[in-house]
């Protein structure tokens, strides 16, 4: 019996804030401002310096783009009055005379919120035109993460070179060079993924003070491309977690509700996009930590197949799982990510040898679309994720994505994967005995935290004691059990045959559809510190995610809906699986699906008392 | 559902093995000798408990195994824990071995074990040394570092 109920707006089927279609052509995408008319309602909480109408004392306490809070619902005179999305060229600390320009026009009307843009593209346009330039966008985005990272709390290091990353871009632009794909893109990386000279810690102490020597493959591909980074996100520690609480350094906040979680281990990653203080970013996802958190914050977070992306530079978990994916606030974005970071790298043996195909031909606009423009495709609906013990309000929001895509055509069926339930104990065994091996290279003697002692054993001992976080050290522990002589037949190996059987169920369900769809999460985001001292509560909460790790196929999670929680209700994702290197398939869906779902815009609600 | 599942493994009784005395001098002779010894006795010891354990499989259900002795754990996995840790984490890290018990109950003969998901073949690069440009970094990494030498304290043999 559900207790919430579920708001709906004339033309949606979703629940959506009253209010969200302002945030929508506001604050939290690229540049794009207030207008000049202040109205009474508004309360600027960043003041952009050089216009007239801000007080003298919060244009010297913040620079750059003003963002706007809207506490009360729109006045009717709103409501019938054409907002303009202005872009402001020339923001500097004193005052200027440039001229605003209106980028766009459009009616706030939940009905016909126009579906989400591409933030690569749009900047790539914007750049290329001249209408503003990559150092105006690196200020506005380190002033928003200036504002917004004392309740957030995505970063763990900021880098110092962003102004001048983009100012290298823009010379560039001035001689008209050739840019590539990814120029002007903000990039956050998660803090297990290796950047030379950047902090690199895993968020453990262990490894506090280390800066790499060397790029991840990924993050290379990223700066070769013309990618910015931006910094390195919170996350669990070595990824182990579904919170972001087993950080040693920080916990992360919701910004869809700052009580909450954003998710985990990539928890800093999906809730810097939310908040849109980078455009895309990196994460890793073992057994859904790209997935679930990407589901708690709204945004679109994307698992390619094992082997799609090069491992290299990845602090490694559990080897046979670990993937690196992306976050966007669109799919078009996650999507010209991956396609960035994709291919085979020999430096990672496990990488693929397989093609990358370009998957920018699936970003059609939503113009071009026919009436049914997924016509004949067929879904797979998992029967085992709906039953009980998920969130009445998920699977609901999961049965509704299901009616939107046959609307667009899809035959949705309802397919069993009898193994589904074992993917749970067989992946924390593997896991957990994999990262056992893994991390005993963090001894304190070659980087990291040394704790010096009489004795080399001793030595290991203590720094290993006082480097890791009590999650790592019981899964190290666990991990240690399962792989003991006399126990690795009853476990390990065990859990490697159940692996076989997952991977042939879903290889018989994946013959007979094109895609397979599930919640991303039994729940929407819980509360900070409800999980912490649960472990098996907590692991229950991956059940909807780990099956795919453990079967190496790729998955998109995009925003479907809203659950009630927190001020403006809380995102649930729906997850889309795909056969093995399909992604094609599957960013084809997803994009059509969210570029033609009714009256939601995942936005989250601003930070209150920012100012 | 799973979660029906675990809550049903939570709330039935921590211990329900069928432990015998002999299994049992049997499992602790093999555990603690391997434990203690340096890793190439580990090796050496490991084939007789192989065969033990694949006797129990047969015959018993979830967990027979001796549950983990949390010291002699961490003293492999070279971690030192304070009591208090110990306290915190012995019966958190029981219950989750507990719940991997599940696992002897799924049917896994004839079934290959599979060591990753993917069926390529290893892309193997060629065995040849390549000079790394930023040693400098590499060694700006290094905790305790002389000259050329990491610096590591005296190595007693385990007693």
């Amino acid at each position: 019996m559900c207790s919430f109920s579920i708001r709906k707006s004339p033309n949606s089927s979703f629940i959506f804030p009253k209010f969200a279609p302002l945030l929508v052509r506001h604050c939290l995408t690229l540049p794009s401002l207030v207008p000049i008319l202040k109205p009474p309602r508004f309360r600027v909480v960043a003041s952009l310096s050089g216009t007239s109408w801000v007080s003298q004392a919060s244009k010297e306490k913040y620079g750059g783009w003003a963002l706007i809070e809207d506490e009360a619902p729109l006045p009717h005179w709103k409501s019938k009055k054409k907002w303009r999305n202005v872009v402001i060229t020339g923001v500097g600390s004193s005052l200027s005379s440039r001229p605003i320009v209106s980028a766009a026009s459009s009616t706030i009307d939940a009905a016909t919120v126009s579906p989400p843009q591409s933030q690569i593209l749009s900047t790539r346009r914007s750049l290329l035109s001249g209408e503003t330039t990559a150092s105006e966008i690196a200020k506005s985005y380190l002033s928003r993460i200036r504002l917004t990272e004392p309740q957030l709390k995505c970063f763990l290091h900021i880098s110092e070179n962003v102004l001048k990353d983009a100012q290298e871009i823009d010379a560039r632009i001035a001689r008209g060079e050739e840019l590539g794909p990814l120029a002007g893109v903000f990039i956050g990386v998660k803090d297990n993924i290796c950047t030379e000279g950047m902090p690199s810690t895993a968020a453990s102490r262990i490894l506090e003070h280390y800066r790499p020597p060397f790029d991840a493959t990924a993050v290379k591909k990223i700066k070769e491309l013309g990618g910015i980074v931006v910094g390195k996100t919170n996350m669990d520690e070595f990824g182990m977690g579904s919170t972001t609480e087993a950080s040693a350094f920080q916990v992360t906040a919701n910004p869809w509700d700052l009580t909450r979680v954003p998710g985990g281990s990539s928890g800093g990653s999906a809730a810097a996009v939310a908040a849109r203080q980078c455009m895309v970013s990196l994460g890793s996802d073992t057994g859904g930590s790209v997935r679930q958190p990407a589901s708690f914050c709204g945004v679109v977070g994307l698992k390619p197949t094992y082997g799609r992306v090069s491992r290299f530079g990845l602090m490694a978990y559990a080897s046979s799982l670990d993937v690196i994916g992306c976050f966007g606030s669109t799919v078009a974005d996650a999507g010209m990510l991956l396609h960035a970071i994709s291919g085979y790298d020999r430096f990672d043996s496990t990488s693929s040898k397989q093609d990358v195909p370009e998957f920018q031909s699936q970003f059609l606009s939503v113009d071009s679309f026919e009436s049914k423009p997924l016509k004949g495709v067929k879904v797979g609906l998992i029967r085992e994720t709906l039953e009980e013990g998920v969130d009445c309000g998920v699977r609901s929001a999961t049965q509704e994505a299901a009616s939107h895509l046959e609307a667009l055509g899809c035959l949705v069926t309802e397919v069993s994967l009898p193994s589904f339930s074992l993917g749970l104990p067989a992946y924390y065994v593997i896991a957990s005995s994999e990262s056992s091996s893994n991390l005993s290279r963090y001894d304190g003697v070659r980087y990291g935290n040394q704790v010096m002692a009489e004795e080399l054993n001793k030595l290991y001992e203590c720094s290993r004691g006082e480097g890791f976080g009590g999650e790592v050290k019981m899964r190290i522990l666990m991990g240690t059990y399962a792989l003991s002589a006399g126990y690795y037949d009853a476990y390990y190996k065990r859990a490697q045959q159940v692996r076989t059987i997952i991977r042939k169920d879903f290889k018989a369900a994946l013959d007979q559809n094109d895609i397979l769809i599930s919640p991303a999460a039994p729940s929407a985001a819980y509360k900070i510190g409800e999980k912490k001292d649960d472990p098996l509560a907590m692991y229950a909460g991956d059940i909807m995610t780990v099956n795919v790790n453990l079967a190496g196929l790729p998955a998109i999670v995009l925003p479907c809906g809203l659950v009630e929680g927190g001020p403006s209700g809380l995102p649930v994702g729906l997850q889309i699986i795909g056969a093995a290197f399909d992604e094609e398939k599957l960013l084809k869906v997803s994009h059509i699906f969210e570029q033609t779902l009714k009256g939601s815009s995942f936005v989250p609600p601003l930070l209150p008392n920012v100012a | 559902m799973a979660t029906r599942a675990f809550l049903a493994v939570i709330s039935s009784s921590p211990n329900r093995c069928f432990i015998t005395p002999r299994m049992i001098k049997n499992q602790a002779s093999a555990f603690s000798s391997s434990s203690s010894s340096s890793a190439l006795q580990f090796q050496r010891h490991s084939r007789k408990p192989h065969r033990i354990s694949r006797s129990f499989s047969s015959e018993t259900n979830s967990s027979v195994l001796q549950p983990p002795d949390i010291s002699s754990l961490a003293k492999t996995a070279r971690i030192s824990l304070t009591p208090a840790e110990i306290e915190e984490y012995e019966p958190k890290i029981r219950q989750v071995i507990d719940w991997f018990g599940q696992l002897q109950q799924v049917d896994v003969n004839s079934v290959e074990p599979a060591i990753r998901a993917d069926m390529e073949g290893g892309n193997l690069r060629e065995d040849a040394p390549e000079t790394f440009e930023n040693r400098d970094s590499i060694r700006a990494s290094i905790p305790s570092f002389d000259e050329a030498y990491l610096k590591v304290p005296k190595v007693l043999n385990k007693e």
